[in-house]
């Protein structure tokens, strides 16, 4: 069964390092999203897993086999790893037709005439285009070109499949459609899926497993709601999560051997770690993490605050208050709204408030607020 | 990564492989004859032993250099030309501009008639050789000076033109002018086509008159195309030979080119490898600059946006008049000439147009002793047969081998975008174009008179005229190819090698088939080119490799002008027929090379 394995895989264009010293498995089955902002080597890593890029440096395992390593001068072409890639922009053949851009790759390998056809029959079937196979991809709309390029990546049969960015392209309705496919083709192909997003939506929505990527360097490695709920770090927390996590920049200091005490001029708290035990020096400069919906708005409530501005969706609202200086994002679920300027009350009764260090960024904990 | 590995992986891909070919390759047919020329300048040759006192073949002088710079004959015979050379390609500049920027901004921004027709018709002084015009300007305007028979002019009215008007300087900038103002056409109305016309109707609601728009936002924006017109007109006009020798010689004006096949024809060939240098070194500095100008001001020649729906000025009273005069001079410039080199090459007697002077003996006579030495008419001509059929396999030829490198090359380039090899190659691919035609046969006479390594002395073998016509017109066919690769999203091959399908078949079945009508382009510029080519073969050539416009050149030489009128009416023929039969089958147009659109 295959697993992708990539062992301290470095590429540099010139000086800029756009992979560096990225080490991961990809197991077999997955579902993998690599996510991270633009230019950050998402897209690179993904074609150099395919073999479409040539790594500078490190080796790359599928199916335990060894397609690229730079020490014993091994690059396999991305012919001969068995795999499928999507791209962004479709690539599809502009003239050729439907049929004849699914059909030449398996013409290519020699298969008789009437297996060909069959296939095609299969895929189209699937993918729902049969009404289009004689049409050429200019008289198709985006997400039709979108099924014709993953019907022909599908037609060889690829194990895994790379995606890259493949819903860039279409419009918002579209792409919630195109999510549940490609989520229902995932689980109907059982191949391995390795998809590339800079939209974290998409990330958390679709994969098993997410790896964020910061200018080269892996940031976190694991399943959605891990990324989401446990951030290894401010970076991370910052990406994951719509609408963003409130950032408030606090001073700390141990208080009752365990708790941390948070100073801002504008808010005290203290924070229990639930995570890990904080260790930290007197008077550190800290970050402290709020997901807008662990943020409780109401009448009754630990802290005074204003309303400052609203967004209401239908579905849910959301909500930017203000405690003296400090402005915080919340997320109040369900069709209601709030007068600007309304004074309210709000408390923080979850327990997954996560704490980073100012200087290095890394987490510290997650604990509970009073 | 062992130094082995990494080679092996290099040449794994195709595009490697071939950049490192194309490199080898272009150095010993670009690089090599330029230090080769520089070699020659120091060299004695075996004609100037006599001048020379005391010099074996081969050794070491400075008696060119000084002899073309400093001494008594450098004036007349270096300075005076260069000076002329100078004058005649701004005339040139200045008379293409003006028509060719006219015409352009009439066809794309105002309600001008006849569009398609002026459109179509004002390519053909490009597409047609240069001294096309030249030949009917003689037609038209020669007086007795020469000898002869007066021109269609003078017999009309009875007026005996002026000898500035008939020949030197002023004809030939009239026809220089005309003959590239299709270029500058091409490039304006290109640059006018791209560009936003949201630009100038921002402009206009602003309240701005069309005056204002046209000086403070048209034309700023239109600039680096004008400039970029301006150089390439100038560096075209410059190496310019046919032109100068037929209009210039008559009154002995002469150019840096004229100048250049005397001398290298004659007992000179050091004066004559000096001036080719000198020609190079300007057309590099021209070039450069206007690569500097076009990368500085990228951002304005390639804004692009939709300008099909602006507002067209209204010419209002003067849109049928305007109309038909830009019909009517576009005509005279196109069609006319063709009618006078018919009836030029069925009269007898020059400048009798009696109907009873009419005659086909030039045509298909079978040749008297009393004309021309009884010269066959030119269908029956066995040494016009031949030079056909070398012109047209030399043409295609050319054309095949330069369009497919040119393939190849914008190929391997777009693919290894970015690196050093790419970048070096792009421009030893570019580095023929700057070179002036005559500069560069001299340059190839020079290099392979002798034997070099394994490779035979090749002057006068057809091989020899292949060579440099794929090397002189690659730049045509790199750049298209340059220019469709581009627009080609890298994805579209990788599409198709992650499925295994081997390069051969991913550039016949998917890269090729796409940008089919660009690299057709790339094959039809250097067989047009080709097929009108004077100076760049003119020294190279040897009676059984003679071509068409050689002959005529040598028949207007001799003053038998009537087998040269319907020698060019067959090669305006062939390179028209040519360009229109292969834009009806394909699409491709030769506009489309140059930059147009």
């Amino acid at each position: 069964m295959p697993e992708i394995r990539l062992e301290n895989i470095t590429k540099r264009f010139g000086k800029s390092v756009a992979v560096d010293n990225l080490t991961m498995t990809i197991n077999d089955g997955e579902f993998i999203s690599l996510l991270g902002p633009s230019g950050c080597g998402k897209t690179t890593t993904l074609r150099m897993i395919a073999g479409l890029e040539t790594p500078t440096e490190g080796e790359i395992y599928i199916d335990n086999v060894c397609v690229f390593s730079s020490q014993k001068g091994i690059d396999i072409s991305p012919d001969k790893r068995n795999v499928g890639f999507l791209f962004q922009n479709y690539a599809l053949w502009p003239h050729m037709t439907v049929y004849k851009n699914i059909s030449f790759g398996l013409e290519n390998m020699k298969w008789d005439k009437e297996k060909i056809h069959e296939r095609v029959i299969e895929l189209v079937k699937m993918l729902k285009i049969e009404e289009y196979i004689e049409r050429y991809p200019s008289e198709l709309s985006g997400g039709q070109q979108q099924r014709v390029a993953i019907a022909r990546t599908l037609s060889t049969g690829p194990k895994i499949l790379f995606m890259d960015e493949p819903l860039s392209n279409l419009d918002a309705k579209l792409r919630m459609e195109m999510r549940t496919e490609l989520k229902r083709l995932h689980l109907e192909t059982k191949s391995t899926f390795v998809y590339v997003t800079h939209d974290q939506l998409e990330a958390m929505t679709l994969s098993t497993k997410i790896c964020l990527l910061k200018e080269g360097l892996l940031q976190q490695y694991q399943p959605p709601l891990e990324v989401y709920r446990n951030p290894a770090n401010f970076f991370v927390a910052d990406f994951v999560g719509s609408p963003n996590i409130n950032i408030v920049e606090m001073i700390g200091n141990i208080v009752n051997v365990d708790d941390v005490k948070l100073t801002n001029p504008s808010l005290n708290l203290i924070f229990t770690p639930t995570s890990k035990v904080v260790s930290i020096s007197e008077n550190q400069e800290l970050l402290l993490g709020i997901r807008p919906e662990d943020i409780i708005i109401g009448e009754e409530g630990s802290f005074d605050a204003e309303v400052y501005s609203t967004l209401p969706s239908g579905m849910e609202t959301i909500v930017k208050v203000k405690i003296n200086d400090i402005i915080l994002t919340c997320v109040v679920f369900g069709d209601v709204d709030f007068k600007v300027g309304r004074q309210i009350k709000i408390s923080f009764e979850s327990s997954k408030y996560v704490l980073f260090d100012k200087q290095s960024e890394i987490q510290l904990s997650s604990g509970k607020l009073s | 990564m062992t130094y082995r590995n990494r080679l092996k992986m290099y040449f794994k891909k195709p595009h490697n492989v071939i950049l490192t070919l194309l490199f080898v390759i272009l150095i010993y047919l670009t690089v090599v004859p330029m230090i080769t020329i520089i070699i020659d300048t120091f060299t004695v040759h075996q004609s100037e032993l006599m001048r020379i006192k005391g010099s074996k073949v081969g050794s070491f002088t400075l008696y060119h250099w000084t002899k073309v710079l400093f001494s008594s004959i450098s004036e007349k015979m270096f300075y005076q030309p260069l000076f002329n050379t100078i004058i005649v390609a701004l005339g040139t500049c200045l008379v293409a501009i003006l028509i060719g920027g006219t015409v352009a901004w009439l066809i794309t921004r105002t309600d001008m008639k006849y569009k398609s027709v002026i459109s179509t018709l004002f390519i053909f002084p490009y597409i047609m050789p240069s001294w096309t015009l030249a030949m009917a300007w003689l037609n038209f305007f020669k007086n007795p000076l020469v000898g002869g028979a007066p021109g269609l002019f003078t017999v009309l009215t009875g007026v005996e033109t002026a000898n500035w008007f008939a020949y030197g300087q002023f004809p030939i900038i009239m026809v220089l002018g005309l003959h590239y103002a299709p270029f500058a056409y091409i490039l304006i109305g290109g640059i006018l086509r791209n560009m936003d016309a949201n630009l100038e109707e921002a402009a206009l609601l602003m309240k701005a008159s069309r005056a204002r728009i046209m000086r403070k936002i048209t034309i700023p924006i239109v600039l680096p195309a004008l400039l970029s017109t301006f150089l390439l007109v100038f560096s075209s006009a410059m190496s310019a030979f046919a032109v100068p020798a037929f209009l210039g010689t008559p009154v002995r004006y002469q150019v840096l080119t004229t100048q250049m096949y005397r001398t290298l024809n004659g007992l000179n060939p050091g004066y004559g490898y000096i001036m080719a240098l000198i020609m190079i070194i300007i057309g590099i500095l021209i070039l450069s600059m206007n690569q500097r100008i076009i990368g500085k001001r990228k951002t304005f020649t390639t804004i692009t946006g939709k300008s099909s729906n602006i507002a067209l000025i209204k010419l209002r009273n003067g849109r049928l008049l305007v109309s038909l005069l830009v019909l009517i001079s576009t005509l005279l410039v196109c069609i006319v000439p063709l009618i006078s080199f018919a009836v030029e090459s069925f009269i007898v007697e020059p400048g009798n147009y009696a109907l009873s002077n009419f005659s086909s003996i030039f045509w298909i006579g079978s040749g008297s002793p009393e004309i021309a030495n009884g010269e066959p008419g030119i269908l029956r001509n066995p040494s016009i047969l031949l030079g056909l059929i070398n012109s047209v396999k030399l043409a295609v030829v050319v054309s095949l081998v330069a369009g497919t490198v040119g393939i190849l090359t914008g190929y391997s380039i777009s693919k290894a975008r970015g690196t050093k090899l790419a970048s070096i190659v792009n421009n030893l691919a570019f580095f023929p174009y700057l070179m002036p035609s005559m500069a560069f046969g001299a340059i190839y006479l020079s290099m392979f008179a002798v034997r070099r390594g394994f490779i035979p002395p090749m002057y006068g073998t057809f091989a020899l005229l292949v060579i440099v016509g794929s090397v002189k017109y690659l730049p045509f066919a790199s750049r298209a190819s340059i220019g469709a690769m581009h627009q080609l999203s890298g994805e579209i091959e990788e599409a198709a090698s992650i499925q295994g399908i081997p390069w051969i078949k991913r550039m016949v079945k998917i890269i090729v088939p796409i940008q089919k009508a660009s690299f057709i382009s790339g094959y039809l510029l250097p067989f047009i080119s080709c097929m009108r080519e004077l100076s760049l073969f003119i020294l190279l050539v040897t009676p059984a490799t003679r071509i068409l416009t050689t002959m005529l050149f040598q028949y207007n030489e001799k003053g038998w002008s009537q087998y040269a009128n319907a020698i060019n009416l067959l090669i305006v023929f062939f390179v028209v027929g040519s360009n229109l039969l292969v834009n009806r089958v394909t699409g491709a147009s030769i506009d489309k090379g140059i930059g147009g659109n």
